[in-house]
C-alpha cells in the first residue's frame, strides 16, 4: 500500500518586483494598477508515490523545487494544483526544534516540542528519560535553553523529535549540521527507523548519504522529475545534468 | 481542535510563563496595573464624574473588561508574525497559535476580575447574587476577542502595518466605549448608534452582574451574541483562506 502519493502537483510562488510590506504601499499599488510580481513555478505537474516502509532519496541543485516539494508533504504549503494523500503520522524534521523557546527550561521544551509533533504528554513522560540520556543532557535538565550550546540545543531538539514515534519521516538536510559524532548518530537512528518499516523522505546534496540509505530516489531540475527509480541510475542522472 | 487540547494547554502556559518569568514581580505587575490606571483616573476625573456612588466600582469593572479585549487582540495580532517557526517548519493548525494566545489573556484577565471582587466588597459592602453569570458573560467576550484576533493575526501576516492602525482603532474605541465616563453623559440622540458598539454593551453587562446585581438585558445578551457569531464566521472564513499562503509570506 502506498503511504504517500503526490498526483500532479504544481506550486506557484509569487515574486515580488519590491517588497510591499504596508498598507499604504498595497493601497497605491492597486491605484497605479501595478501588481508587480513574477510568477514562478517550482513544481510543475509532479507524482510519484512512496510505498510504505520504502526511503526515498529527492536530490537536485540548489533551487530545483526540493524543499518546496518536502513543505508540501509537511503541510505547511499548500500545492495550488495536484492533490496529495499521506497515510499515517507525519513527522516533518524540516529544521529541528521548531517552536522551541528560549525562556523556558529543557524539560519544558521537551514537552512543548512533543506536542508540536503530536505526541501526547502521557507518552513523553514515558519516553522523558530515555530523551534526556540520548541527548546526554540529564544534568541540564532544569535550565532555560537560552543557555545552551548550539550543539546542546540540537541534541535535545534531535532526541525529542526521533522519540515522537511517527509512521512518515520527512528530513531535510537537517542532519548536515552538528559534528562527526552526532551525524553518524543521526545515520545510526535513520537506519534503525528503516528496519523498523518506517517510511521516510530524505532531501539531501550528499550522495554518499543517499547512496547509503535510499531504496528509490527522484531527481528534480527546475520543478520537474527527470528521473525516478534506482537510486544509483538517478545519481548517474544528477551528475550528468551538474556537469551541463 | 480536540485532539490538539495538549498542544494549546501548552503552548498557553508556555505565554504565561514568557510573559512573567522575566519580570521581578512576575504576575503582581499584571495586576497591580489596571488597579494604578484607575487610580489614576479616579483622581483626574473624580470631579466631573465622582458624585455617582458608584463611579470608582465602575470604573474598574470597565478597565479590566477593556484590558481584556485591547491586550487580548493585541497579542493575538502578533500570534502569527512572532512565532514564524511554528508556520514555516512545522505543520500544526495555525488558529492554535490564536487559541492559545487569547487563552493566555483569559487567563490574566480571570485573575484580574478575582482581584477586583474584594475591592467592590469593601466598596459597597455587598456583592451581588448575581456574579456567578460573569463567567458566562466572559467566555462570549473571550469568544468575541479570539474572533477578532483571527482576522488580525491573518491580515497582520500580509500588511505589516496592520497593528500600527489596530492601535489607532484601539485608542478611538476606548473613547466610544463607557469606560471612563459613565453611559449617562453620552447625549440622546448618538445614544442608538453608540449602543452598536458590542464593547458597550459588553461593559454594560459586567457591570450589571458584578455590581448592580440584575441580569444582563434578554435584548442586549441576544444582540451580542449575534454578534459575536457573525464576527466569529468572518474571522474563521478570512484565516482559513488567508492561512495557505502564511508560509510564502513570513
Amino acid at each position: 500500500m502506498d503511504t504517500i502519493v503526490v498526483e500532479n502537483v504544481s506550486k506557484r510562488f509569487r515574486i515580488p518586483h519590491e517588497k510591499k510590506a504596508t498598507l499604504f504601499q498595497n493601497i497605491l499599488g492597486v491605484i497605479k494598477r501595478q501588481f508587480s510580481y513574477e510568477e514562478f513555478w517550482a513544481l510543475k505537474d509532479v507524482s510519484f508515490e512512496v510505498k510504505r516502509g520504502e526511503t526515498m532519496g529527492v536530490i537536485g541543485r540548489n533551487g530545483s523545487g526540493k524543499s518546496t516539494l518536502l513543505k508540501i508533504l509537511a503541510g505547511v504549503l499548500y500545492a495550488d494544483r495536484g492533490s496529495i494523500t499521506v497515510n499515517g503520522r507525519i513527522s516533518s524534521f524540516l529544521e529541528l526544534g521548531a517552536g522551541f523557546q528560549p525562556e523556558l527550561t529543557a524539560k519544558e521544551n521537551v514537552f512543548l516540542y512533543s506536542s508540536i509533533l503530536g505526541v501526547s504528554r502521557r507518552e513523553v513522560r514515558k519516553k522523558y528519560d530515555n530523551i534526556l540520556d540520548f541527548a546526554e543532557l540529564r544534568k541540564f535538565e532544569s535550565m532555560k535553553l537560552k543557555n545552551f550550546s548550539s550543539g546542546m540545543y540540537l541534541r535535545l531538539a534531535f532526541a525529542t523529535a526521533i522519540h515522537a514515534d511517527p509512521n512518515i519521516l520527512l528530513i531535510d538536510e537537517v542532519f548536515a549540521v552538528g559534528d562527526e559524532a552526532f551525524q553518524s548518530k543521526c545515520v545510526d537512528k535513520i537506519n534503525q527507523f528503516r528496519e523498523q518499516g518506517k517510511t521516510i523522505v530524505f532531501v539531501s546534496h550528499s550522495m554518499e548519504a543517499v547512496k547509503s540509505l535510499c531504496h528509490r530516489s527522484l531527481l528534480l531540475h527546475n520543478g520537474n522529475i527527470v528521473s525516478i527509480g534506482e537510486t544509483e541510475k538517478v545519481i548517474a542522472d544528477y551528475l550528468t545534468i551538474s556537469r551541463q | 481542535m480536540w485532539q490538539y487540547r495538549e498542544l494549546i494547554t501548552n503552548l498557553t502556559v508556555a505565554d504565561l510563563k514568557n510573559k512573567y518569568q522575566n519580570t521581578s514581580l512576575g504576575f503582581f505587575w499584571s495586576l497591580l496595573s489596571p488597579f494604578l490606571l484607575g487610580g489614576v483616573l479616579y483622581i483626574v476625573f473624580r470631579h466631573l464624574f465622582g458624585q455617582d456612588k458608584d463611579y470608582v466600582s465602575n470604573l474598574l469593572v470597565g478597565i479590566m473588561a477593556w484590558r481584556f479585549f485591547s491586550v487580548g487582540t493585541a497579542s493575538a495580532l502578533g500570534a502569527i508574525v512572532g512565532k514564524p517557526s511554528l508556520v514555516t517548519k512545522v505543520y500544526i493548525p495555525r488558529q492554535i497559535l490564536v487559541l492559545s494566545s487569547t487563552l493566555s489573556t483569559l487567563i490574566s484577565s480571570f485573575l484580574e476580575f478575582l482581584i477586583l471582587l474584594p475591592i467592590i466588597f469593601i466598596l459597597r459592602d455587598k456583592l451581588p447574587p448575581t456574579l456567578p453569570l460573569f463567567a458566562l458573560l466572559h467566555i462570549l467576550y473571550f469568544w468575541f476577542i479570539y474572533s477578532i484576533g483571527l482576522i488580525l493575526a491573518s491580515v497582520f501576516v500580509y500588511f505589516r502595518d496592520a497593528n500600527q492602525i489596530w492601535d489607532v482603532m484601539l485608542s478611538i474605541l476606548l473613547f466610544c466605549s463607557p469606560i471612563i465616563y459613565p453611559l449617562s453623559i453620552v447625549p440622546q440622540y448618538i445614544m442608538p448608534y453608540y449602543m452598536l458598539n458590542p464593547i458597550t454593551q459588553v461593559v454594560i453587562m459586567y457591570r450589571a452582574v458584578m455590581i448592580g446585581g440584575t441580569l444582563p438585558s434578554l435584548s442586549g445578551l441576544a444582540i451580542t451574541l449575534i454578534f459575536v457569531a457573525a464576527i466569529f464566521s468572518i474571522g474563521r472564513f478570512t484565516f482559513s483562506k488567508l492561512q495557505r499562503r502564511f508560509a510564502e509570506e513570513l
